[in-house]
């Protein structure tokens, strides 16, 4: 593959305030980029700079080894066509006259538009489903048809690279997912380079190669949305807590947020809790910790179970296990380093056989160490103990030492504040 | 395309027709046919074979008097109306035409000044007026320009006010002049007011050239036009330089505002009115939008003049008042329309 377009440096200022700082980056030919951040990151600037409408204080955007601001605007045109946010606009020329206006880059001043211009012109718009209303004026078209138009304006530009700003922003959802649809499907076909500012995380996840995580003007991560989109970046970049989980049938990440937890506003006292768990039974648990501002780790769990994908869509900290696998020493023991490092262990409902019956030592390690222990919706120990008697023994020895059992949330809370 | 392509072919033959007609309207009670007669008799080929069956005076009437004013009216009308449509397209506003923002303000004050120095002072340079015209609709133009820019863009509000507030000035400039210039006020007025009475062939061809090169250099930029319609930064995006396409298509239309202001004063709300009522036909496409405006604006004009002509026979009303009678209320009409915002 070869490198489409080199930003080498690149930094750019309005006035005294500098927007960008060093940005460098490649983007290859057939690349879907994303370019996501929080607002005031410097995604349009960056955007506006590959495209020469800005000019960069610093350093230098090439285009197939080219540099940008050798070139006029014409030829910039004929490279790479752009997607406004907003392509609302106030005069009736119809459809076939925008689209039209895209092979204006390929003409001379005093050359008319010809058969092949219209052959163009009509590819595009068959293309984007926007044929059928041509001749209707683009001011009486809803959103959707109009950000059709604009992209099939944008291919008969016959350009390499096409710059979307936020293309869906003012769209319902339905519209969102179809202009990206064709995004997608033109990448494909025509192995287009697509760079997008996007806003919308999800939308970012699913449809892109690739993503850039911009925060206060500089590249904070660079690489395919699972190494880009994960609760820590965003954490870290939005200062926002939320859940990366998988989407259903993709499997890209997929953030979800978390309504009125703010790490900013969380005025509560935030404690560390650590959660043995295991099998399933401290998902619910460790979300309702997570969700009330604690510093959570867990352990020990196998990998691949549903306490881990829990653990792992959190950001939280955890001891694994290979899976299917009794728990070893050594994890054991970095288990007990976790809980000396909390200030309360909650043991969940967990199950216990020969394997994780150590999780249950590790829970008198905590008492021993005068680490309180709450079991919380703990369900009669003889219903899950699959260890003929063992795991019960230790269990009441943890309740003789003072583990308290919690079965209600409120309860849980008080213990909690 | 086609559609508008018939238009125009039609809006020519009528253009022809109004030329014909309003040449025999005036005071002096010429017939139709002599009027007809008189001007093919100058045709080569086909003046050999009509005789002259009517008195030298009507010659000289229609010849010397009727048909360069009619001609001029026409080429005063077309161009501003080329003017007013470019001026609209550029900056994306059907409010703005050359009177509105104020560049006929700054063309009547070159010229002004140019027949002031004329006048009193003896000095002689008639084909320099529409120079000085053109100079001064262009320094008009930047500071109304500079003045009524807010960051990189100019808003309808401000534009009007710039053009308000400079043309105000400049009028005073102008009154103080003419207070100046004593006995010779007169002459002055009724340049001002507008009007196209005893002008003559010179006149027309003093003109001509700075239109005809004007409305090329608008009409071979027409599709730059079009595209600046979608917005600057799409415009850019397409492969259009923005900033030169607006300083020369302003420069081209100061121009041709000047050359014409310089021959008739200030004939106001044409180049308003024209490119607004053609767009509603024809639609947004400078391509088709600035010849049909220079047809109808013509067509418009060289009918005004002759109800200016006649309507209170044998006193010349300025045809420059009757377009201001006629525009000022399609020019509120607009400003009230606003509200539903405009559509181009």
């Amino acid at each position: 593959m070869t490198v489409n377009i080199k930003v080498h440096n690149l930094s750019f200022q309005y006035h005294a305030e500098p927007i960008l700082k060093g940005i460098s980056m490649e983007v290859e030919k057939g690349d879907i980029l994303g370019i996501i951040g929080p607002n005031g990151s410097g995604k349009s600037t960056l955007l506006k700079n590959i495209n020469a409408l800005l000019r960069p204080m610093e350093g230098t955007v090439m285009l197939e080894g080219k540099d940008l601001l050798e070139m006029n605007r014409q030829e910039i045109a004929r490279y790479m066509a752009v997607v406004p946010q907003d392509t609302s606009v106030g005069f009736n020329f119809n459809a076939y006259e925008i689209v039209m206006m895209g092979r204006v880059p390929h003409l001379d001043r005093f050359q008319k538009e010809g058969k092949r211009d219209r052959q163009i012109v009509r590819e595009a718009m068959e293309l984007t489903s926007s044929w059928s209303f041509k001749n209707r004026p683009i001011t009486e078209l809803s959103g959707g048809e109009r950000q059709r138009v604009i992209l099939a304006r944008a291919l008969a530009q016959e350009s390499q690279v096409i710059l979307l700003d936020e293309p869906t922003a003012f769209l319902d959802i339905s519209y969102q997912t179809e202009i990206f649809d064709l995004v997608k499907k033109l990448n494909q076909e025509r192995n287009l380079t697509v760079i997008a500012v996007l806003h919308d995380l999800n939308l970012a996840s699913q449809y892109c190669h690739h993503l850039l995580l911009l925060k206060e003007g500089k590249i904070y991560r660079m690489g395919t949305p699972r190494e880009v989109i994960t609760t820590s970046n965003i954490r870290e970049v939005y200062g926002t807590r939320v859940i990366v989980g998988r989407h259903p049938l993709s499997g890209t990440p997929y953030v979800s947020l978390l309504p009125g937890i703010n790490e900013k506003n969380g005025g509560k006292k935030s404690n560390r809790v650590h959660v043995i768990g295991g099998g399933g039974s401290a998902s619910p648990l460790l979300k309702l910790l997570y969700s009330l501002g604690h510093q959570v780790s867990v352990g020990v769990i196998n990998a691949g179970d549903s306490d881990w994908e829990t653990a792992r869509e959190l950001g939280v900290p955890c001891v694994e296990e290979v899976p299917f696998s009794s728990l070893s020493k050594e994890r054991h023991q970095d288990n007990l380093k976790m809980i000396e490092e909390a200030e309360l262990v909650i043991m969940a409902n967990v199950p216990f056989g020969r394997g994780n019956l150590k999780n249950l030592e590790a829970g008198l390690h905590a008492l021993d160490r005068g680490i309180p222990l709450l079991v919380y919706k703990g369900n009669d120990i003889s219903s899950r103990d699959y260890t003929g008697g063992k795991a019960v023994k230790l269990y009441l020895r943890l309740k003789e030492k003072g583990a308290r059992e919690v079965y209600e949330e409120e309860e849980l809370m008080e213990v909690l504040e | 395309m086609k559609g508008n392509l018939l238009k125009i072919i039609l809006l020519l033959l009528f253009a022809l027709f109004s030329l014909g007609v309003t040449t025999t309207i005036g005071v002096a009670e010429v017939t139709w046919g002599s009027a007809f007669k008189i001007v093919a008799n100058r045709i080569p080929l086909i003046g050999s074979f009509i005789t002259a069956d009517w008195p030298s005076t009507w010659e000289t009437i229609i010849l010397q008097m009727r048909l360069p004013r009619v001609t001029l009216g026409f080429l005063v009308g077309a161009s501003l109306s080329i003017a007013g449509a470019s001026f609209q397209g550029l900056l994306r506003n059907p409010l703005a035409d050359p009177y509105t923002i104020g560049v006929s303000s700054g063309a009547a004050l070159g010229a002004t000044i140019a027949l002031f120095l004329q006048t009193t002072l003896g000095f002689t340079f008639q084909p320099g007026i529409p120079f000085f015209a053109f100079l001064g609709a262009s320094i008009a133009l930047f500071f109304i320009y500079n003045l009524a820019r807010v960051g990189r863009v100019v808003p309808v509000t401000t534009l009007l006010l710039a053009g308000v507030v400079v043309s105000s000035f400049l009028s005073a400039v102008i009154s103080l002049l003419m207070l100046l210039a004593g006995e010779h006020i007169r002459g002055i007025f009724f340049w001002l007011v507008g009007g196209l009475s005893l002008r003559t062939w010179s006149h027309v061809f003093l003109v001509l050239p700075y239109v005809i090169i004007g409305s090329a250099v608008i009409f071979f930029w027409s599709r730059d036009l079009n595209v600046i319609l979608l917005g600057e930064e799409a415009a850019a995006n397409l492969g259009i330089d923005v900033e030169r396409v607006k300083k020369i298509v302003l420069v081209a239309a100061s121009l041709i505002t000047g050359a014409v202001v310089s021959v008739s004063g200030m004939i106001g709300f044409v180049g308003l009115i024209i490119p607004h009522g053609v767009r509603m036909i024809v639609g947004p496409d400078h391509r088709v939008l600035i010849p049909t405006s220079a047809l109808v604006g013509g067509i418009y004009l060289i009918w005004i003049d002759s109800l200016a002509r006649i309507i209170m026979a044998p006193v010349e009303v300025p045809v420059g008042i009757i377009t201001a009678f006629l525009g000022a209320p399609f020019f509120i009409y607009l400003l009230r329309s606003k509200r539903k915002d405009f559509h181009f």
